[in-house]
């Protein structure tokens, strides 16, 4: 690994809402982390957890209605959540880029992948057309597309799921990020293209040595790319570790029922083993760990009482009263 | 592509034939009589009634008539127009262009303002750019266009005297009349100024302002409404999110990339529009006196000029289905997904 501990990337008391008719509905309280550089984080959580409302406020590409209410996003000092729009623009796809879920939906239908890619680094080079052109063959050529000359002139509709998302990270890429956000990048793809895109983003990360930050559901994904791994619960973070010790000695219940219910690859099983009950929904009446309702371990403080993060060590934090004084 | 074009316009006869055989299976309704009364002015004549019914074989069968009738038209003889006095085509050559000027003017308009409002209502939703462009295209649309056309003849031409109604004036008719003028296009505005003629250029397009205002106030409000909704569509799409976290500025977010794709429909109205422009300027050419097709179908229309119904419909038809034609064409440009699959 790469990485050293000085972080790229900080995020603290992060709080988001939406405008809803019944009010202002928390969807994320005071996320914190620091993004090393180098290093990859990954952050899980089921849907509505919170993870790409996360994935879209650190580049404040929040719809309308959402809005950071408090908290601070600070990369290289600057606090990304108070940034002057005009600012900011310089900042995003130059030193923070994204990738999205639905590849083929990212990108624009009625112009060229040319069109897109050059227009990425026109937005924040001084460059020719036909150098920006020639960047941007370059470019395909290196996320596996081959003809890059004669794809450049074609459309969206005509690659496939896995061919756009390899021209969205071409293009995320293209001028050489900070940080890749990579919002649930292989969620709309095949298993096996999966896997491909996987390897591929992590190859072109380690090459630039990056920092990326992977919001995924998808434990297995996270297993494969992530350094530290943050668990999301009802927009809290639930548990942070490192990667191999989180999939080792998960501390949480809710990570443990995350892991509990990964299906085997050594034996066949008829049932598996499932986290009962479903997430709390926003603006409920709270009070309480939000995990509480369906956890095996609940006892009644956790009813009462949401609990803090307690910091176990080794860059271990838990959110569960059962660490009380377990240091 | 090159196969649906040549399907459409196999489609083009039909069409034709249908709409020319109704309006002349309608022409049956009236007496023989009746029709050739028009062919003889003096009541002292009346004898030479039946002569005219003979020659012409009014009391033939309906079809025996049409497809006379339709010899003709192959021949490319549309038959002489009292009502203009003059033969059919070449009313159709005179009239013609002038609505195709104006139908062309008012689409450009009517896109030009209906885009910009649209997608300004849309980026500024909620605003009050937005709430004056919905009062504007409610007022448009609401305001019928022989009340509208009215109103802007009393205070422009009655009040301030700033613009001409009816035909164009004594010089320019001697102008474009005359040997020296030549037609190149046969669209005055065009062909007044390919013959550096400034005069006449200016009396022109005086004629065409008020007409085309009017129309266009009724188009724009539709247009306005299509491509605000379509606008607000493609701004929430992905790609649009995209675009800005590509750290694009927000005039190419809007315009180079959900604009881009907002514009589908409009054009497909456009066209619609345009078309019906073609063949429905009827009353804004009646009420601002304006010398095109449509006035020249109203008055044969009134004075039961068969032939000269006749020729105005056939000459609608195939604008219909040639305007539709484009309007494909126009569509696949914008659209690479149906030009390439």
């Amino acid at each position: 690994m790469t990485g050293t501990d000085e972080p790229i990337l900080q995020v603290r008391d992060l709080t988001i809402e939406f405008a809803a008719e019944q009010g202002r509905l928390p969807v994320l309280h005071g996320l914190d982390y620091a993004l090393p550089k180098g290093r990859v984080l990954g952050v899980v959580g089921e849907s509505g957890s919170g993870k790409t409302v996360h994935a879209l406020s650190l580049l404040r590409l929040l719809p309308p209605t959402a809005h950071i209410c408090r908290g601070e996003i600070c990369y290289k000092g600057k606090n990304l959540a108070l940034l002057k729009e005009k600012e900011l623009r310089k900042i995003r796809g130059h030193k923070i880029s994204m990738i999205f879920q639905d590849p083929s939906a990212s990108l624009n239908p009625v112009l060229t992948i040319g069109e897109q890619l050059t227009e990425t680094l026109l937005a924040h080079r001084k460059l020719s057309k036909e150098a920006a052109r020639s960047k941007a063959a370059r470019l395909l050529e290196k996320v596996g597309i081959s003809e890059p000359e004669k794809r450049l002139k074609e459309y969206p509709f005509q690659f496939s799921g896995g061919m756009c998302q390899r021209v969205m990270i071409a293009m995320a890429l293209a001028l050489e990020p900070d940080i890749l956000i990579a919002d649930e990048p292989t969620t709309a793809l095949d298993v096996t293209v999966q896997a491909q895109i996987l390897q591929l983003i992590k190859q072109l990360q380690q090459e630039s040595g990056m920092s990326a930050i992977f919001i995924t559901h998808n434990l297995a994904v996270v297993a494969g790319v992530a350094d530290e791994v943050l668990v999301l619960y009802a927009g809290r973070c639930m548990e942070q570790a490192p990667a191999a010790r989180l999939f080792a000695d998960p501390q949480h219940p809710y990570t443990q029922g995350l892991l509990h219910s990964l299906a085997p690859v050594e034996k066949k099983v008829d049932r598996l083993p499932v986290i009962a009950g479903h997430p709390p929904v926003p603006g409920e009446p709270e009070g309480g760990c939000p995990f509480a309702p369906r956890c095996p371990f609940a006892f009644e403080k956790c009813r009462q009482a949401c609990p803090p993060l307690f910091e176990l060590g080794g860059g271990r934090r838990v959110r569960c009263w059962l660490q009380e004084g377990k240091k | 592509m090159v196969n649906y074009i040549v399907r459409r316009l196999l489609l083009l006869p039909l069409v034709v034939l249908g709409v020319t055989f109704l309006l002349f299976l309608l022409t049956q309704r009236l007496s023989p009589e009746m029709r050739a009364s028009l062919y003889v002015k003096d009541p002292r004549q009346m004898g030479a009634l039946e002569e005219v019914i003979r020659q012409y074989g009014l009391r033939d069968s309906v079809f025996k008539q049409y497809g006379r009738w339709l010899g003709n038209v192959v021949r490319g003889d549309l038959g002489y127009s009292p009502s203009a006095n003059m033969p059919v085509s070449q009313a159709i050559k005179e009239y013609l262009p002038a609505t195709i000027q104006l139908a062309f003017i008012t689409i450009l308009f009517v896109v030009f303002f209906g885009v910009w409002f649209g997608s300004a209502s849309a980026v500024h939703k909620d605003k009050w750019q937005d709430i004056a462009a919905r009062i504007v295209s409610v007022g448009g649309f609401s305001l019928p266009i022989f009340v509208l056309g009215l109103i802007l003849l009393m205070i422009f031409y009655g009040r301030l005297g700033w613009f001409a109604p009816g035909g164009y004036s004594v010089h320019t008719d001697m102008v474009i009349h005359g040997g020296a003028f030549k037609t190149y296009t046969g669209f005055l505005l065009i062909d007044s100024l390919l013959n550096g003629n400034w005069r006449v250029f200016g009396d022109v397009l005086s004629h065409l302002v008020l007409p085309a205002v009017t129309l266009c106030i009724g188009s724009f409000a539709l247009m306005v409404r299509v491509m605000r909704s379509s606008m607000l569509e493609e701004m929430n799409k992905d790609y649009v999110r995209t675009a800005r976290a590509k750290g694009l500025a927000p005039w190419q977010v809007v315009y180079k990339h959900a604009g881009k794709n907002a514009i589908i429909p409009v054009i497909t109205l456009a066209s619609i529009q345009f078309i019906r422009l073609l063949g429905g300027t009827v009353i804004v050419e009646t009420i601002f006196d304006y010398p095109g097709i449509g006035r020249f179908g109203v008055i044969a229309a009134q004075q039961l000029d068969i032939a000269g119904i006749l020729g105005f419909s056939l000459m609608v038809a195939i604008l219909f289905v040639l305007g539709n034609l484009l309007s494909d064409i126009l569509y696949t440009a914008v659209d690479p997904r149906i030009r390439l699959e």
